[in-house]
């Protein structure tokens, strides 16, 4: 099992929970988990064996060459966890909202609402 | 200042979405000015544009694989274009409704800023960001009124399209994981070498960014929530998301198969029949399910279904002159449905229902408003002297030359049920006297004054457009052609 085909297990097992459960909040959750999954396949495209954090020092130039992880990958990952976080937060608003009309959270009853 | 134009086209609404939270008085006013400032900024470079050049703009003048670069090309100006123009009408379309406060003008204008963000953007990160901004600023926007099946078709939308973004990410993660770089003009440079070593992952990320893109352009196995969402929005956003917002997918996907995935490889894996095959799916699908509804905006919410299978029809059959269809039709779909949605917000509101029964008479109250609703409508079906029929002929024509003449038999048999559901509402127009029935509870309280000048006149200049687009269709074909010359050559015209 390679980190990344880890990752894309988690990014399923979201996916499943998305799919599959009825309840709002659950859906939710599944949503999060395959940010989760996300974040950990691009940390894992970045990662290199044994690197260091990408930060040149003075006088560290001498011809020699130090293995560091890739940056970008976790830069561009604060980005999609903040995104990330504004999508959870606006959707649990809006279950806030959805239960103080209907008074349930599940998606079978709310269908049957009109 | 000049070289700074594309930055400024997205600045501009942004800048004044945050102003517009601070003033009360002067939203509209805000709102109005600064996508007029957009389509002016935008207006200067379409000399440059139309002769077949195009801007490049670094942001902060770093540039290549480091930057992030805004380029505006044939492809992005149009649909920029696109963009600006409905979204200045929307605007004007919303102001005489006084139940929309400031924040859905702050709304409004961030969704638009975004959505240029996403056309003039070149780093595919960059694009996600921009996409999933607009995401969040529309599903706040259908949820707008808070009342309860706002809110369902509003969540019911923000999973679909966070399950749809996330794909996208997965797929951009792949890209990245071959080329080691987000700008798109670099990933097509080195994809073609990666696609030597790993086919599996080029096609992986393919799948995966066709799937995430196709959740938002509502392709028929993952519509399921569109109908609900483009029916219960408040009209005016109705008439974005149906005009605008599922064309940025469309866009996503354009640039995407033809910019990041050359042309070369889109053909090798065989990607053209497998759009050729949804469009037709969606297709029918989408006709078919519009013939039974009882609910104008649900009926056209399904219509947008249907159309969309043209469109991806004229991309899957991907020769210049599907091409040159497919984004036609884009531009024609954007006129004809926003005017359809504004015709119809006025009916319901008139009629104080929903259902198509309920309308009967409303031609012989207002016969302007249903005048344009007729004419959008015919284009919708494919009519001679309208707009729509321009686009679907050349769609026809491509077919015929690419040897795929079943796909005109079914163009032409949607085309019979779009007539069969069109008909339908334009004979109930004429029908018996209007009964003034009560008012939707998501459709506002008070009546709008009928002859109000905001509300008609952005109905007859689309109307008109659409007149105009039939009448002259050589008009939006030379808006369209360096779109197309761009992605079939990458070279000028």
């Amino acid at each position: 099992m390679t980190p990344i085909n880890i990752s894309l297990l988690v990014f399923m097992i979201g996916l499943y929970g998305v799919m599959s459960k009825n309840n709002l909040i659950k859906k939710i959750m599944g949503l999060t988990i395959m940010n989760g999954g996300i974040v950990l396949f691009f940390i894992s495209i970045g990662y290199r064996e044994a690197g260091l954090a990408p930060i040149l020092e003075k006088g560290t130039i001498d011809g020699t060459t130090t293995i560091v992880v890739d940056p970008l990958p976790q830069a561009l990952m604060l980005t999609a966890i903040v995104i990330g976080i504004s999508v959870t937060a606006l959707a649990l608003a809006l279950i806030v909202k959805i239960y103080s009309k209907y008074k349930t959270l599940d998606i079978q009853q709310l269908s049957k609402e009109r | 200042m000049s070289i700074h134009i594309p930055i400024l086209i997205i600045i501009s609404p942004l800048l004044a979405a945050f102003l517009v939270l601070l003033s009360r008085k002067y939203k509209i006013i805000l709102a109005t000015a600064s996508i007029i400032t957009s389509i002016v900024f935008v207006s200067t470079l379409s000399s440059r544009i139309l002769s077949g050049d195009k801007v490049i703009y670094h942001l902060g003048g770093w540039r290549g694989p480091l930057g992030i670069s805004l380029v505006v090309d044939g492809l992005s100006f149009f649909f920029s274009l696109i963009v600006l123009g409905l979204g200045l009408l929307v605007i004007i379309y919303s102001i005489p409704e006084r139940r929309y406060g400031r924040t859905y003008y702050f709304l409004l204008l961030v969704s638009l800023s975004s959505m240029i963000g996403v056309i003039y953007t070149t780093d595919i990160f960059n694009m996600y960001i921009f996409y999933e901004l607009l995401s969040l600023a529309v599903y706040l926007l259908i949820a707008y009124p808070k009342t309860g099946v706002t809110l369902r078709a509003s969540f019911n939308y923000l999973i679909m399209g966070g399950v749809g973004l996330s794909f996208f990410l997965l797929g951009v993660g792949f890209l990245y994981a071959m080329t080691g770089t987000l700008d798109m003009f670099h990933i097509a440079g080195r994809l073609s070498a990666a696609f030597d070593s790993s086919m599996q992952m080029v096609i992986m990320s393919f799948a995966l960014i066709a799937t995430g893109m196709g959740i938002k352009i509502a392709v028929f196995p993952l519509h399921g929530w569109l109908p609900d969402a483009h029916s219960m929005a408040p009209s005016p956003v109705s008439a974005l998301l149906s005009g605008i917002t599922v064309k940025i997918g469309i866009y996503c996907l354009i640039r995407v198969i033809y910019t990041v995935f050359s042309a070369e490889i889109f053909l090798l894996i065989n990607s053209h029949n497998i759009l050729m095959v949804l469009g037709v799916v969606s297709l029918l699908f989408g006709a078919s399910m519009a013939l039974v509804q009882k609910d104008l905006k649900r009926l056209l919410a399904y219509s947008t279904i249907n159309q969309l299978g043209i469109v991806l029809i004229g991309l899957g059959i991907g020769t210049e002159l599907g091409l040159t269809g497919a984004l036609f039709h884009v531009l024609n779909h954007a006129i004809m449905k926003s005017t359809l949605f504004f015709c119809a917000s006025i009916m319901i509101s008139e009629a104080g229902t929903r259902e198509i029964q309920g309308l009967s008479g409303f031609g012989r109250q207002q016969p302007a408003i249903t005048f344009a609703f007729i004419v959008a409508s015919l284009g919708m079906i494919g009519i001679p002297p309208i707009n729509g029929f321009a686009s679907k002929w050349l769609i026809c024509l491509a077919a015929v030359e690419a040897g795929y003449t079943f796909l005109v038999v079914i163009i032409l048999t949607a085309s019979a049920i779009a007539a069969a559901y069109y008909f339908r509402v334009i004979q109930v127009l004429f029908g018996g006297s209007l009964k003034q029935g009560p008012m939707p509870a998501h459709e506002g309280e008070q009546v709008i004054n009928r002859d109000n000048l905001f509300r008609s006149w952005p109905i007859y200049i689309l109307a008109a457009g659409c007149l105009l687009l039939g009448l002259l269709p050589t008009l939006g074909i030379s808006l369209v052609k360096p779109a197309v010359s761009l992605l079939l050559f990458h070279v000028v015209p």
